[in-house]
């Protein structure tokens, strides 16, 4: 056991080097290419919390990033403050927001659930469109970093890591705390999670707000690279549902797991739409229908199984009744 | 008395389910509640969880009026349920739905001994600590879901169609299960569709027929009882 633990230490440690130095070796293209998967990364995995974790899944948490954009660049557009101010308030900010939205949408179930996410994220969409803090439909631009090209491009892709890495080490914290036991029996089954006396209401609200607060910190770091936000991709359904492909093709409800999507998945897609320009989300739709139907738990069990033959695959279908 | 249940009038909106309900259960009994489907057995249980609030009537526990709690500080006090279907997570380990039964316990030095006290109880479970419960049988799953009930330290513990696709042998171990619990200090309301089963092993017994308390008694002469033995257990 002991041994096994060290192996995976050793192996993440590798992993994490190449990745701190990557960029070192890499041009400003590809740099730029790591920083959307880590962003992605850290979203995905932020909604593995709601969704994969306590199994309420949210079709509505680009809402968290586009708060979390929309607050740095007012902070610091409006208000002249730093982006280390601008940051902490857009995690908080959009922490704040879940419990505030989570307490009413957290009682419904299932179906309800992702539809009043959903109306939630696009009523998000109509204010911000309409406000004139956030200048509306012509977008608000935000104070450019005073650094180098090159320096730029290190800047976003390390405050991506650093934040994914916090992101990740949090969820494993709370997770191995009694909180973590309470958000999988309330996936597994609510009503007897109440009956031996989980406050299901808390537990639930603690879990939106982890993964607003970390959606909203992306959502920063976003605008700040940007130096540009529109309400429209701020708050785009389209991110929401990246998140939850990601999060499902690495393994839900797996620390890992939507890390590994994330990868994959903007690799696939990156290379995809080299090779056909027009049809590209054609196939890509295609690779993900076929992960789903044959591994529905997730790239992550294909590698802590150590299965990959023709049977892991039947066995799949089998057990999911496909 | 430890459970008094006073003139409980219950419903569901404007349709009323339960009549004028008394019960008590007292301390060291083990009660028999029994019925057919849809006398309101498990309507009263919601009651009594919580998860339902009266029209009337009045739930006391232990001298307190729990009446409109909710059902998280119901099991603080002392009133846990195993439900029907046993409802156990699927996804956890046996030990790991036994922890979660001592999920409100804030003395955690006590944990400890009291799984290995419920594991004395259930030996079987002991053998499977590590698996998953949705691989176990029926028959386990109900031992698992009582004994992560008896992790909740409980003064009552209401076991709710206990009998339910079992087979009769097994049947018969879970209810050595419960008069072990039993002597060990622990009251007991049995709620049932198997009235044989139920006042055979019951000291007390109610018979609830339409939302009604149709008669009730000691375990023994219900079961003497005529209009018992032709309605319930067809002899």
């Amino acid at each position: 056991m002991e041994k096994k633990k060290l192996q995976y230490a050793l192996i993440g440690g590798f992993i994490l080097l190449i990745v701190v130095l990557f960029p070192l070796v890499s041009n400003n293209f590809i740099i730029r290419f790591g920083t959307d998967i880590l962003m992605f990364a850290i979203m995905a995995s932020a909604w593995n919390i709601i969704g994969g974790y306590t199994g309420y899944a949210s079709f509505g948490n680009v809402v968290f990033f586009g708060i979390g954009g929309y607050i740095t660049a007012i902070l610091m557009e409006k208000a002249g403050m730093h982006f280390a101010v601008a940051y902490l308030a857009a995690g908080f900010g959009a922490a704040l927001f879940a419990v505030l939205i989570g307490l009413p949408v957290l009682r419904l179930h299932g179906h309800y659930f992702a539809i009043a996410t959903l109306g939630v994220a696009e009523a998000m969409k109509a204010l911000v469109q309409n406000l004139e803090i956030t200048e509306g439909n012509s977008g608000i631009y935000l104070p450019m970093l005073d650094l180098s090209i090159k320096g730029q491009y290190y800047f976003f892709f390390y405050m991506m890591l650093g934040t994914l890495i916090l992101t990740l080490l949090l969820t494993y914290l709370v997770l191995n705390a009694k909180l973590g036991y309470s958000l999988i029996a309330i996936r597994e089954d609510e009503d007897a999670a109440n009956s031996v006396g989980i406050n299901t209401t808390l537990s639930k609200t603690i879990a939106f707000a982890l993964s607003g607060f970390f959606t909203g910190l992306a959502g920063s770091i976003y605008a700040y690279q940007q130096a540009f936000l529109k309400p429209g991709p701020a708050f785009s359904v389209q991110t929401t549902v990246k998140m939850i492909v990601m999060a499902v093709f690495g393994g839900m409800g797996k620390l890992f797991g939507p890390l590994i999507g994330a990868f994959s998945i903007e690799i696939i897609s990156e290379t995809l739409s080299n090779y056909f320009l027009v049809a590209h989300t054609l196939f890509f739709g295609t690779v993900v229908i076929l992960a789903i139907v044959f591994t529905p738990k997730g790239l992550i069990d294909m590698i802590t199984q150590r299965k990959f033959g023709i049977s892991y695959f039947l066995e799949n279908i089998r057990e999911h009744r496909i | 008395m430890l459970l008094d249940i006073k003139e409980l009038n219950v419903g569901y909106g404007d349709i009323q389910v339960l009549w004028d309900i008394n019960l008590q259960v007292k301390e060291g009994q083990v009660v028999a509640l029994v019925g057919a489907n849809g006398a309101g057995k498990s309507t009263l249980l919601k009651t009594i969880s919580g998860l339902l609030k009266p029209y009337n009537g009045s739930i006391i526990f232990q001298g307190e009026d729990i009446t409109s709690m909710p059902s998280k500080e119901i099991v603080a006090k002392g009133i846990i349920q195993v439900p029907e279907g046993r409802r156990l997570f699927p996804g956890m380990t046996v030990e790991e739905n036994l922890m979660m039964g001592a999920f409100r316990r804030k003395e955690s030095k006590n944990i400890k001994p009291e799984l290995a006290k419920v594991y004395k109880i259930f030996p079987r479970l002991k053998e499977r600590r590590q698996q998953k419960t949705g691989s176990l049988s029926g028959g386990e799953q109900q031992m698992c879901a009582f004994a992560r009930g008896l992790m909740g330290n409980p003064k009552l513990i209401i076991i709710d169609e206990m009998s339910l696709g079992l087979a009769p042998l097994i049947v018969d171990d879970l209810i050595d299960n419960v008069k072990e619990i039993n002597r060990q200090g622990t009251s007991v309301l049995l709620v049932e569709q198997d009235v044989q089963l139920a006042l055979d092993n019951s000291h007390y017994g109610y018979v609830l027929s339409t939302g009604k308390v149709q008669m009730q008694g000691n375990s023994l002469e219900l079961l003497r009882n005529q209009e018992i033995k032709e309605i319930y257990l067809g002899l």
